[in-house]
């Protein structure tokens, strides 16, 4: 559909492609199958996967210790009661916000470019939910209990969960996000699914694939039922971009901490959460392409577009940060203002400066094309942008170090644990992302089909499931 | 075991006899029953237990064989027969940490769990201090001594006591052949009729023997000075309710005073604003104490260079020429301008004036106070001389004990009670003295440094398990009656006593019946009985006696040490002389000006600082006479300069578990309160806390050491505290400044009498509607609890925090737990300075859960574990909570205690079941994960409620009481119902004074505090800020805080 629009427009507005190099419909489904079905696994995946497996051990034996031990084995105090396990939580939920953003609002506003990288976003998101909700649940003091914050109707507690609390509306808000993803990266995989299953040769691919299409034939009917779900499921989807941040930073803003209690907080974090997650699907794409051979279908325009969607949030958490700043001094109230003197020059100045450096400083870099357009520059901006994401929940955290009264006032260390449960939880991320890796479609086979330019004529086999 | 052979039964019993002596039979011994066998002792076992407890109802209901005439009588309410579970009280008295303490004792099922005062009694009115009331942890302290251990050729085996009878008996042949020649007695603090009796009995018996007493923190220097002054050693009474002017010179009037709780009480009462009485406190002193903080005005000064100032006061008193000398008005007086201005305030005090030299200075000193007291009329109105209660025997000295010893003229050493081995001036080598004599028995509560010393340790009983008296300040006669068996076994200092006299089994109720006998006549048995029920025989106080100067124009002695620095020993306010080490709770109480805990550091002024260079917590090396010792540095603000300050008592090696042990071997048991990994795999021993300053003490210098030499070692040791956990930066110390204004409003009394409302206009007041209708609380219908502190009363004391502690099961933690910010108490004592750093001045005001009306914790829980009850209480449920501590975070106070690890592990441990004793049965012990706090004592006003119901009645006021309002001795804090008409608190909350502290939030706190005034002379007053008119908000607002600011502005780099 849209390469006969192209067609009608004077040349230099028609659209780089999408898809680089002499890519037929068969080959993409050949490279990408093959990912999973027939190639080598590299050696570095290898390497890649014993580490991160490891690292993702280590955290499951920490969280045994942890929930042996008690909550005391981190760094949390008094007045700082949550320390880095909320800062870790809301940074996995920041970053799992660029997938639902790419597959949902894109998909709606049509920007065909997503389709190389909705695949990978969406998983990232996952997992990247996954690594977030893992805090929660034993952030609390008897995590044995936490299912208490489900409003269960059990005789145990004769009650329902307090509806007041901005963690119950947390636990609506992200347990919703994470079904409405998973079934939505599902639902886009199971054209890709049929695919693998009909190339597979070993019988357990074979089975397992099989199952995993639930019967995709690729019939019209099918793709008529099938599109149109999708498009209920990304319009579904798209409110959820904006409530899961705008409740998890409910969290902050419903609590009267001063630094905490600012209206400004929910579109803050909502810009704040694709920022990040846009920095980390760039930071797993960028090798990933490379290591896959995906750069024809991932191509340097598909960056150049994810680095300028990195420029205008970056800029709106800059102008976030001024606007704090700004309203603090406005409104007058002493101790709000004092919360923001102290950010950037109290005990914690360093924290804060990272932040503004990352944050607001590097993204600002992509305004040149010739950066934008460097892959290894870009990586280490986005490295910086993830670093100074996680600072960013850090700096709100430890907003909490001085509150109201003076004689309270106190200092958060996080201790090793912390450190390596930070760590671990990096861990179980690219251990789940390497899983995908290597067995699942990393890229959306059908739907790039959707944007390549139909040159040669209609596709020879319409979408995937054809069986090239 | 034979079995079958029919005359195998006599072969039986004759083998076990054999058996008994055998070295099999000892290794079985230790195979067996390793506690008693081994040096550490782990506490009581079950089995001993459920015999202990048996014999304690036995006690109470049935009369039993061998304690049949022994009645212990309840005081409040006597229950027919026995009502598990329900709370019996009883009037008793002991002698705890030097001074007589009155007490009231509750109890449940046999066991005493809560100390309280005796309000019958005049020396305490109902109130207890910190330490008194920490009494009840000490009783169930399972490192306590529980077995006779002999020492001798480095064995240390456990034994009976009949062994000790034998060896007794063994000594008392030899005794009685020499008439005592070669038996020494070393005494702790005395204070019990029925012991002097039992020494003088003694004495009698063995005419030869000797004597003597130590005790580290002793009145020696104040009774010296009264002999100096008035011919003879007598006690003197301050009587502060009526005082117009009281000045304290090096000393603490108001909380480590024998007599303290009483002065505390008057002083309190004396300063109320609301009636126009306002006494004035002036405090001379080196470094803090909690009536320094309490002054209105206070000057620092090294303790060396007081006498000269007091010298100073008499001659001005004496030609009365003070107004000629005072200044007309200054705000930083010199020491000679305020000594001036102080001598006119005297004198126009006249009679209602007071001065009070504290025994850290020269008998001279002392004697000169005498001196002025007498001339300003005093005697007789605020200071009242009574004889000091002493034993008829003289009692020597421990220098003339060591000397006697290094003499080699004691052949039998036998200390009862104190911890010489411990506290003894270093000088003297006390340690090395014990040895030459050749038999030594130590009674002590504890296996300590100085029972290592003596051949025979015999475990004391706790004063709660003893039958004794303790004769109050007054002189007023008080029994002490147990209050449980003893629990491990041990005799009391009386019973030993009677022992080496020579009574194998002595009835120590008898000998203290006998002794009151003597001094207040033969008593009925109804009599009797009233004195135990009530504690107290009144009218059987001491005579005041007329005493008249006998010298005049005492010179102090010369400040030594010129220019150089001065050491100064302080008891301190946790430990008081190292005796309360193993008492978690205190060891955990934060100190009342550092906030320290589990330390004891050496204390400076920021200025002394900078000439050594060196910062907070640094490690700085000090050298007096010789000895050396690396002590941290705390850097105080009001601390006079070039004095330094230390306290005594800690770094102890022997304590226990808690406060330090290492064993004889070398090796140390694993230390109570650790958490996380360390606690699980790795061993933490139970190191000695804090630094050992006794090393540093002279028989010659015992408070003020001069010519000290300091080298910094650029070493930082961490400090654990509970304010200011860490070095505030000047942005952070600028902010507190801004912030204390409104926090603690005060004024002067004449500030206060122009503009009774001035705490509204500190800040300006917002009043909100709230968006919908808040909970009514309908008067004569449901309760509405309410409380009220009054700032001008409190003086930091932390008689509440532990009141609190034992009350509600707050669990220690430990230092590290303290240095990550996770105290747990549930009422903490805010302190904060003010003014000029070298003279700073101090607020104190106590934080505990405001009971927000609406509770910004309550919203936030997501399991609705902490909600509002029908009367007010934001009630916290344990079981329902899940620890998300949203709530604590949404605190503004932050009163909320997280239990980041399982604090009352040591209840869980095997074979520990002594200390679950201590726990308050009517609370509940708060599992690993759950959040706590405040509840306003909510088990008390049930039981409040449940009686009142019984007795279908309604709550009257004042019938429920807070621990911590029990335990306030100047009753500072008032609890009840605010929608009872005329109740007390409510008319605490109409008071002008009363403000919230945050209200801006909108939170409504149920707690309110009342502006602290104070009463500065009108010659050194600082002036007040300009008053701010109603009906100009906007306007009264901005003057208000720059109020608060300029106020503030000086607020010290504390740490900086």
């Amino acid at each position: 559909m849209a390469s006969a629009e192209l067609a009608a427009v004077p040349e230099p507005w028609i659209d780089p492609p999408w898809v680089e190099g002499a890519n037929t419909y068969e080959s993409i489904t050949d490279k990408v199958s093959e990912i999973a079905l027939k190639r080598e696994t590299p050696l570095a995946w290898y390497i890649a996967f014993g580490i991160s497996s490891s690292l993702a051990g280590m955290f499951g034996a920490l969280i045994g210790y942890l929930i042996f031990t008690g909550v005391g084995i981190w760094g949390n105090n008094s007045p700082v009661f949550w320390g880095f396990p909320i800062v870790n939580f809301v940074f996995w939920v920041g970053i799992g916000h660029a997938g639902t953003l790419i597959s949902a609002i894109l998909f709606l506003f049509r920007q065909h470019w997503r389709t190389s990288i909705n695949r990978f976003a969406e998983a990232m998101t996952i997992f990247a939910v996954v690594c977030a909700g893992t805090f929660p649940g034993i952030h609390v003091g008897r995590a044995w209990l936490a299912y208490w914050l489900f409003p269960l109707p059990t005789s145990q507690l004769s009650m329902w969960p307090n509806f007041r609390s901005p963690l119950l509306w947390d636990v609506f808000a992200v347990g919703t996000y994470a079904t409405v993803s998973v079934l939505f990266w599902y639902m886009g995989m199971i054209p890709d699914f049929a695919t693998l299953r009909d190339r597979a040769k070993n019988k357990i691919q074979q089975f397992a694939y099989g199952v995993a299409s639930l019967g995709w034939t690729g019939s019209a009917s099918q793709w008529r039922v099938y599109e149109k779900a999708y498009m209920l499921l990304a319009a579904l989807a798209t409110p959820l971009v904006l409530s899961v941040h705008s409740v998890v930073s409910f969290d902050f803003a419903v609590s009267q901490i001063p630094g905490w209690h600012t209206t400004i907080f929910p579109p803050y974090f909502v810009a704040g959460a694709v920022f990040s997650g846009f920095g980390m699907v760039l930071t797993l794409m960028i090798p990933a392409r490379e290591l896959f051979g995906l750069k024809e279908l991932v191509t340097m325009r598909h960056i150049e577009n994810m680095c300028k969607i990195i420029i205008l949030t970056g800029s709106i958490v800059g102008f976030a940060y001024m606007t704090e700043f700004f309203i603090a001094w406005y409104s007058g109230n002493g101790y709000e203002k004092f919360a923001f003197i102290n950010r950037a020059f109290g005990p914690y100045w360093w924290a804060y400066w990272i932040m503004v450096t990352c944050n607001v400083i590097s993204p600002q870099l992509f305004w040149f094309k010739s950066i934008r357009r460097n892959v290894w520059v870009i990586f280490i901006i986005t490295i910086f942008i993830n670093i100074g994401m996680w600072f960013e929940r850090f700096v709100i955290i430890v907003t909490l170090s001085r509150d109201f009264l003076p004689s309270s006032w106190g200092y958060y260390k996080p201790t090793l644990i912390d450190i390596l449960m930070l760590i671990g939880s990096f861990g179980l991320f690219f251990t789940l992302f390497l899983l995908f890796c290597r067995f699942l479609p990393i890229v959306a086979m059908s739907e790039v089909k959707q944007v390549m330019h139909h040159v040669d004529g209609p596709a020879k086999a319409g979408h995937a499931g054809g069986g090239h | 075991m034979p079995t079958s052979v029919t005359n195998s039964r006599p072969t039986y019993w004759r083998s076990l006899d054999q058996l008994e002596n055998s070295p099999e039979f000892q290794e079985f011994l230790h195979r067996e029953f390793p506690i008693a066998a081994s040096e550490y002792p782990e506490g009581v076992s079950r089995r001993r237990w459920m015999q202990l407890m048996g014999a304690s109802f036995a006690l109470a209901s049935v009369a039993g064989c061998r304690w049949q005439t022994e009645k212990i009588v309840p005081m409040a309410e006597r229950p027919e027969g026995y009502i598990p579970g329900e709370a019996e009280y009883f009037a008793t008295n002991i002698n705890w940490a030097d001074a007589p303490r009155h007490l009231l004792v509750t109890k449940y099922d046999g066991r005493p769990i809560k100390i309280e005062g005796n309000a019958d009694h005049p020396g305490s009115r109902g109130t207890a201090d910190a330490f008194t009331q920490a009494a009840t942890l000490s009783l169930y302290d399972p490192d306590r001594a529980s077995y006779p251990r002999l020492r001798s050729e480095g064995e240390t085996t456990a034994k009976q006591w009949a062994d000790v009878e034998a060896e007794l008996g063994k000594l008392a042949g030899e005794w009685s052949g020499t008439q005592g020649a070669g038996l020494a007695v070393l005494l702790g603090n005395t204070n019990s009729y029925a012991e002097f009796d039992a020494i003088d009995a003694l004495a009698k018996k063995y005419p030869a023997a000797k004597f003597y007493q130590y005790a580290p923190l002793g009145r020696t220097n104040e009774l010296a000075g009264a002999e100096l002054a008035l011919g003879d050693k007598l006690r003197t009474h301050y009587k502060l309710a009526g005082a117009k002017v009281i000045a304290s010179f090096d000393g603490d009037l108001l909380t480590l005073h024998p007599n303290a709780i009483a002065h505390a009480r008057d002083f309190g009462a004396s300063r109320d604003p609301d009636a126009g009485k306002m006494s004035r406190l002036w405090v001379v002193e080196s470094t803090y104490t909690t009536t320094g903080t309490s002054a209105d005005h206070r000057l620092p000064v090294k303790s060396a260079e007081i006498g000269a100032l007091v010298a100073k006061l008499r001659d001005l008193v004496k030609s009365k020429a003070a107004s000629a000398a005072a200044p007309k008005e200054v705000a930083m007086p010199s020491a000679d301008e305020f000594i001036a201005v102080l001598a006119e305030d005297l004198l126009a005090a006249g009679k209602d004036g007071v001065v009070f030299v504290g025994e850290r200075q020269p008998p001279e000193v002392h004697a000169i106070a005498h001196e002025i007291n007498s001339l300003l009329g005093a005697v007789g109105n605020t200071v009242v001389y009574t004889a000091e209660p002493a034993p008829e025997t003289a009692l020597g000295s421990i220098t003339e004990l060591v000397a006697a010893l290094n003499a080699g003229s004691v052949k039998s050493l036998v200390i009862l009670g104190g911890n010489p081995g411990f506290d003894a001036p270093a000088d003297l080598k006390f340690a090395e003295a014990v040895k030459k004599a050749p038999a030594s028995i130590r009674l002590g509560c504890y296996d300590d440094e100085t029972s290592r010393l003596c051949r025979w340790s015999l475990p004391q009983t706790h004063p709660l398990e003893e039958w004794g008296d303790a004769i109050a300040w007054d002189g007023t006669i008080g029994v002490c009656q147990p209050m449980i068996e003893p629990l491990l076994g041990g005799k009391s200092t009386l019973e030993v006593l009677a022992m080496l006299a020579g009574i194998a089994t002595p009835d120590a109720r008898q000998i203290v019946a006998d002794a009151v006998a003597k001094r207040a006549g033969e008593m009925s048995s109804e009599a009797w009985n009233k004195l135990l029920h009530d504690g107290v025989l009144p009218e059987s106080g001491l005579e005041p006696v007329a005493a008249t100067l006998t010298g005049s124009d005492i010179q102090p002695p010369a400040a030594s040490g010129g220019e150089g620095y001065e050491l100064v020993f302080t008891p301190s306010a946790q430990l008081y002389d190292g005796r309360f080490a193993n008492n978690g709770w205190l060891q955990e109480l934060p100190d009342f000006l550092t906030k320290v805990v589990w330390d004891n550091p050496l204390l400076m002024s920021p200025e002394t600082a900078k000439e050594l260079a060196v910062e907070q917590g640094e490690l700085v090396e000090v050298t007096v006479n010789g000895q050396s010792l690396e002590l941290p540095v705390y850097l105080l603000p009001g601390q006079a300069k070039g004095s330094l300050a230390i306290s005594v008592g800690y770094g102890r090696t022997a304590a226990g578990k808690v406060g330090g042990y290492i064993g004889e071997d070398g090796r140390s048991p694993k230390r109570e309160l650790v958490n996380g990994l360390l606690g699980h795999w790795l061993h933490a021993t139970a190191d000695p806390v804090g630094f050992d300053t006794y090393k540093l003490r002279s028989s010659q210098a015992p408070y003020i050491a001069t010519g000290v030499e300091l080298k910094p070692k650029r070493h930082i040791y961490q400090l654990a505290t509970t304010q200011d956990h860490h070095a505030i930066d000047q942005l952070g110390l600028e902010e507190t400044g801004r912030r204390t204004g409104p926090l603690i409003r005060e004024a002067s009394l004449e500030h206060f009498g122009e503009h009774p409302d001035f705490a509204h206009h500190v800040v300006h007041e917002v009043e909100t509607e709230p968006l919908w209708q808040l909970h009514q609380y309908k008067p004569g219908e449901t309760a509405k609890w309410g409380m009220a502190i009054d700032l001008t009363k409190c003086i930091g004391c932390n008689a509440c925090v532990i009141a609190c502690q034992a009350e509600n099961n707050v669990p220690v933690v430990g230092k590290d737990q303290v240095a990550r910010n996770r105290e747990m108490h549930w009422i903490r004592i805010d302190r904060y300075f003010k003014g000029d750093v070298a003279r700073a001045e101090v607020a104190y005001q106590p934080i505990a859960c405001q009971q927000c009306e609406t509770a910004p914790c309550e919203q936030v829980c997501p399991v609705a574990a902490t909600v509002h009850s029908s009367e007010g209480l934001n009630d916290m449920v344990y079981n329902r909570c899940v620890g998300t501590r949203y709530c604590a975070n949404n605190c503004p106070y932050k009163v909320r205690r997280f239990n980041y690890f399982n604090y009352n592990k040591k209840l869980e441990a095997a074979n520990n079941e002594l200390i679950h004793l201590a726990m308050n049965p009517e609370v509940t012990i708060r599992a690993r994960g759950v959040m706590e706090k405040c509840t306003y004592c909510v088990q008390r006003i049930s039981k409040g409620r449940i009686h009142a119901k019984n007795e279908q009645r309604p709550l009257k006021d004042g019938e429920i009481v807070s621990a911590c309002q029990q335990s306030c001795p100047t009753q500072a804090i008032t609890f009840g119902d605010l929608n009872l008409e005329g109740s007390a608190v409510g008319k605490q909350h109409e008071n002008p004074r009363a403000y919230g502290i945050l209200t801006e939030l909108m939170t409504k706190p149920r707690t309110l505090f009342l502006a602290r005034i104070r009463n500065p002379h009108p010659k050194l007053a600082i002036a007040e800020p300009e008053h701010v008119e109603h009906g100009h908000d906007e306007h009264a607002h901005e003057e208000g805080e720059k109020h608060a600011v300029r106020k503030m502005k000086n607020l010290l780099p504390i740490l900086s």
